[in-house]
């Protein structure tokens, strides 16, 4: 049913994320798991600080994109890593569109607090997304 | 009125200008130093201790060396206070959740308590922080910058033995040396600007200039508190709690130590028996709520912030 599947993680809930999209997966399947550095930081932050802060998340990133490649280590799974830097929802909207994925699976990671002081991109990707949205239940 | 709106207004201009030229002054300084020929390792370490530090760095030596040395002893001091109970506290309570790891609270988190200590110590026995004292912090700064070097290099040997070396080679022009100036001088004119508003207005609203100078750290902490902040929100939690620690300890062995060696500096009896301990109340604070579970959850966060309010208002209204 779905032959292109984009998954999409900051490194939490994996194995949950892993679970929902191995269930989706009836035969061959193209999984794409992106990775987004979020690159935007407030006007008074150092430069320093903004290239050091862009280098951490780029290797939590790598680390992130290596340990969900294992978890679909599975004959008839053609997995693909996708890095990309900028604004998280918009990034994902564009790969979606871009990659003509028949599905986007993503967690909806945070609880209402936390919804409502740091945003959420989930929120931001339904509005805009170019196809169906598989939102797997991982608050707390 | 008028004369008010426009000190708050330079002020803020100021701080923006000094905040900015530090940036530029401490990357153009990397680029210098990496054409040099001196280690990378050693300017990473480096900039990134000093690069959120030199507004408050700046504004406590210009206040100190020209006479209005509370408020340069209020602004380290008020600043190492905000960088734990407000920018921490505000940072967990955005995030929900701060971790850190035991080897970094072991090093800074101790070399934090120790400045604290150290500088209060001080301040109780003799009153006023003296040549001696200053050369005794310079010498302690000197040692922890060793010890972050020391470990940043390991932990660089254990990145190149399995990954290959990026070999950089840049050449120093003039445009970079030109920064830097620029940079410096900014950051001059803006600190001589910041102490002037700082002073003028502390006398408009009637307030000690070391009040001034804790209410001043405000502003010169920004950088602080933009660094703090997004690492949180990102996940950077080491990157987090580094920046609070690696400011407090530069604040007070730098930004109070390099003065002291030019000039005395007098302290008031308030910030010795009041700001200087809650200080150190609130360094031991922020290692024991960590320590708990190598956290800090939103809760905790809230503990923090309201912390300092209390020691805010008090100072305000009983000890103003």
């Amino acid at each position: 049913m779905y032959d292109k599947i984009l998954l999409t993680t900051m490194g939490e809930y994996m194995d949950e994320i892993i679970e929902h999209t191995l269930n989706l997966i009836q035969g061959e399947a193209e999984v794409i798991c992106i990775y987004i550095v979020e690159t935007s930081v407030p006007f008074l932050t150092p430069k320093k600080v903004k290239e050091m802060m862009i280098d951490e998340l780029t290797a939590k990133g790598k680390d992130i994109l290596e340990d969900m490649s294992k978890g679909f280590d599975k004959p008839g799974i053609n997995f693909r890593k996708l890095m990309v830097k900028g604004n998280p929802a918009d990034e994902i909207v564009k790969a979606a569109t871009d990659e003509e994925v028949d599905v986007i699976v993503m967690g909806t990671g945070k609880s209402i607090v936390d919804k409502h002081l740091l945003g959420s991109v989930s929120e931001k990707v339904v509005h805009s997304a170019p196809c169906t949205i598989l939102l797997v239940r991982t608050a707390n | 009125m008028f004369e008010l709106f426009i000190l708050i207004l330079a002020l803020i201009i100021s701080l923006i200008i000094v905040i900015k030229a530090a940036d530029v002054f401490v990357d153009s300084i990397v680029e210098i130093g990496l054409a040099l020929g001196i280690s990378e390792i050693i300017l990473g370490v480096t900039a990134s201790a000093v690069g959120t530090s030199l507004p408050e760095f700046g504004s406590a030596m210009i206040a100190i060396l020209t006479g209005s040395p509370d408020v340069g002893v209020g602004c380290a001091i008020g600043a190492n206070i905000w960088n734990i109970a407000g920018i921490l506290g505000v940072s967990a309570i955005f995030a929900g959740l701060i971790t850190t790891k035991m080897e970094e609270v072991r090093r800074d988190g101790s070399m934090a308590f120790l400045t604290t200590l150290t500088i209060t110590v001080a301040l109780l026995l003799m009153g006023e922080i003296s040549f001696v004292v200053g050369i005794i912090l310079i010498i302690m700064y000197v040692v922890y910058l060793w010890i972050l070097i020391r470990a940043q290099k390991s932990s660089k040997d254990r990145e190149i033995e399995c990954c290959e070396v990026d070999e950089k080679n840049r050449d120093l022009n003039k445009k970079t040396i030109l920064m830097a100036v620029l940079g410096l001088v900014g950051l001059a004119i803006g600190c001589r600007a910041i102490v002037y508003c700082t002073v003028e207005l502390s006398v408009m609203a009637s307030i000690p200039e070391v009040l001034a100078g804790i209410l001043l750290a405000f502003g010169t902490t920004a950088p602080e508190f933009f660094t703090v902040l997004t690492s949180a929100k990102k996940g950077l939690n080491s990157l987090a709690i580094g920046t609070v620690f690696g400011s407090n300890i530069f604040n007070i062995l730098i930004g109070l130590g390099i003065p002291s060696l030019l000039v005395t500096i007098p302290v008031e009896p308030i910030t010795i028996y009041f700001d200087a301990p809650v200080m150190v109340f609130m360094t031991l604070l922020l290692l024991f709520l960590i320590k708990r579970g190598m956290k800090l959850t939103r809760v905790e966060g809230i503990i923090l912030v309201a912390s300092y309010i209390i020691y805010i208002v008090t100072r305000l209204t009983i000890f103003s």
